[in-house]
């Protein structure tokens, strides 16, 4: 099987006569960090929320390892891990309760949860505020739970929707060699973000969603040589692409 | 918006679209019956409680209490949101007439409570105070009257930004009020009324109105103020029901913790698991719980009618199992549930678990409470029935209530 996460010609959206995305089509590999780049209100969220199966395409299908939602709900939730853009807590649950919840949820061993459960906690610097709850902690605190949750359950696939949003700079360096190792291990990630220094340091591969369209896709090497601007960066060529677009 | 009076309007229309839903779930939570119980109950006991009550029972200081406290407390609403505060201030000098409608509307509410109150007292007053139906309505009126006075100076007290001085105003103005209401419910000569009446135009147009010449509005203040309110309002529903908004309010209770332990770590467990934590820590439900079920154990002491002590174990009995019910609501808006690889079945049992767990809990309190005071045999008898009452919510009622669930 070559690709973890493949999405094909999906158009989708809130409502059916109002599509927001326009036959969108990608995917992830084993390996491989793809970015997905966009302006507010390009479609980002909404091509997330179609993979992880809150809301079903109009056209086209999602597949994770080969199989759709519709064919196996709980293995194709059990190998996807999602960190969403603002941390979802529970306000009632711990740190080491999110924790704990996490691993049986997705059904891990006791001894394995507790395992990397701790790890994890003091990779973020976490390991003093266990027992605390939600509502002590800062957004960058809340937005480690996030992470570490996603850590914990080692799935192939991670959809990960402005990860760094709060994050210290020593958070946001853990998450990013945590990624990359999880990438040497065989894992496919798909980022979202604003922050193109980082992403074009980090991705492998870039997709340029605007107004529901995938405009552009491709290596640094490529988007550069389909931008016709060699050399050019990643900001650069994304301000180009929605050049024409603010002028009307 | 530029109409000023428009948007009052739109603002206490929104109120009350939402305020009604709420009420209309309090109507149909059961909960009315139990007023309507202790209503029946209540005018029962409460002649005995007159005749008990001794001659020297101070009756006019007792209602200058109460009622100094109910015209000093309470601000004017204004309806004012978080956003206002950037959106609204440039207009302050062309609110004047949205000021007046909040006063207007406050001033109506207020004299509602007050009305009430003195409805729940009236049997007091007509023993105590005074047997003539005429004092009772011109003693409202200029209760009514006063309230108002309050309401207007309050509104302006607020725009006094240093917290102690608008402390010191209230209490200021309490002092007042002790000194009118007492006047009122002591039946002083209506020159004395006049007088104290004048007196009080003339200090709010002297003082109170200078105030407001020379401060502007506490914006965050009046939000607060407003906040408060609506928080109010959001707590006594959510003794009935679910409200969202009041979601984050979280007790930790860590003496429950060693309970968290009858659920094992294990996938199909994974709802088990969060609805204990939702159910000891999140919403008051514990509190509920509690509460329902020390009023009902106390209820079962004191009734002294076979059938009377049963419907009220039944009726207890009910109302906590419906108040349980609305916990299997409590992930409906998490995303992360969602995505959790799991099956609804595992959700259905772990509410259900818990359902039977607390239920068998009430039912041995409520069994035991009446064994102590009435006979093992009417503790065998509450404890049936109380855990027939939650057999039925199990097997009849809930499961038609998962199953609306599923079709939505």
């Amino acid at each position: 099987m070559s690709e973890l996460l493949d999405v094909r010609q999906i158009s989708g959206g809130y409502q059916k006569n109002k599509p927001v995305l326009h036959n969108v089509s990608f995917s992830v590999h084993p390996n491989e960090m793809v970015g997905l780049i966009g302006l507010n209100g390009a479609g980002k969220s909404t091509t997330i929320k179609h993979i992880l199966g809150l809301m079903e395409p109009h056209e086209g299908e999602v597949r994770i390892l080969g199989k759709t939602m519709a064919e196996n709900k709980t293995d194709y939730r059990q190998n996807l891990a999602y960190i969403p853009e603002t941390p979802l807590l529970y306000e009632e649950m711990t740190l080491w309760e999110h924790l704990e919840l996490t691993a049986m949820a997705y059904g891990l061993e006791k001894e394995v949860f507790e395992e990397r459960a701790n790890r994890l906690l003091k990779e973020f610097r976490m390991t003093k505020m266990a027992k605390w709850f939600p509502s002590h902690f800062s957004k960058g605190m809340r937005q480690k739970v996030m992470i570490m949750s996603a850590f914990l359950i080692r799935p192939s696939i991670y959809i990960a929707d402005e990860p760094f949003v709060g994050l210290d700079p020593i958070g946001i360096k853990s998450f990013l060699d945590r990624m990359l190792e999880l990438r040497e291990e065989g894992c496919g990630i798909l980022m979202s973000t604003h922050i193109l220094a980082t992403a074009e340091k980090y991705c492998d591969r870039f997709l340029f969603l605007h107004q529901g369209k995938i405009i552009l896709q491709g290596t640094m090497d490529e988007l550069q040589e389909q931008a016709q601007m060699p050399g050019a960066d990643l900001d650069d060529i994304y301000v180009e692409m929605t050049k024409e677009d603010r002028h009307d | 918006m530029t109409n000023a009076a428009e948007l009052w309007d739109k603002r206490r229309s929104d109120y009350w679209t939402m305020a009604v839903r709420y009420l209309r779930l309090i109507g149909n939570s059961g909960f009315l019956f139990t007023i309507y119980l202790l209503f029946v109950f209540g005018s029962y006991y409460y002649g005995q409680f007159l005749q008990w009550l001794p001659e020297t029972f101070p009756a006019v200081i007792f209602f200058t209490l109460i009622f100094t406290w109910l015209t000093t407390r309470g601000r004017v609403r204004t309806f004012f949101k978080q956003g206002d505060l950037i959106f609204l201030t440039p207009l302050e000098g062309n609110l004047s007439g949205y000021i007046r409608s909040s006063i207007r509307y406050s001033w109506i509410m207020e004299t509602f409570w007050l009305t009430l109150s003195m409805l729940v007292l009236a049997p007091l007053f007509f023993d105590r105070v005074s047997e003539a139906g005429a004092s009772f309505i011109l003693i409202l009126l200029l209760l009514s009257g006063l309230k108002l006075w309050n309401l207007a100076a309050g509104f302006e007290e607020q725009r006094v930004l240093d917290r102690k001085q608008y402390t010191n105003h209230t209490f200021l103005r309490a002092g007042l009020n002790a000194v009118a209401v007492y006047a009122l419910f002591s039946q002083q000569p209506w020159w004395l009324f006049a007088f104290i009446a004048g007196a009080l135009i003339i200090f709010y147009i002297g003082y109170y109105r200078a105030i407001a010449r020379t401060y502007s509005l506490k914006w965050e203040r009046l939000v607060e103020i407003e906040n408060q309110t609506v928080m109010t309002f959001y707590r006594v529903a959510n003794s009935f029901t679910d409200v969202p908004s009041l979601k984050s309010k979280i007790r930790f209770r860590r003496w429950l913790n060693p309970l968290y332990n009858l659920v094992s770590f294990e996938q199909k467990n994974v709802y088990k698991y969060m609805f204990a934590r939702s159910f000891f820590r999140a919403n008051d439900y514990f509190g509920i719980f509690l509460r329902l079920t020390i009023i009902g154990g106390l209820f079962i002491s004191i009734v002294e009618l076979d059938w009377g002590r049963w419907l009220v174990a039944a009726l207890f009995a009910y109302m906590t199992a419906l108040q349980i019910e609305t916990l299997k609501n409590h992930y409906d808006t998490s995303q992360m549930v969602d995505l959790y690889p799991l099956q609804t079945e595992n959700k259905q049992a772990g509410h259900k678990f818990w359902i039977v767990f607390l239920g068998i809990i009430q039912s041995l309190i409520f069994g035991i409470t009446a064994s102590l005071t009435y006979g093992a045999g009417q503790g065998l008898i509450i404890l049936a029935l109380s855990l027939a009452v939650y057999s039925y919510h199990l097997m009849v009622r809930l499961p038609k209530k998962y199953e609306t669930l599923s079709r939505s």
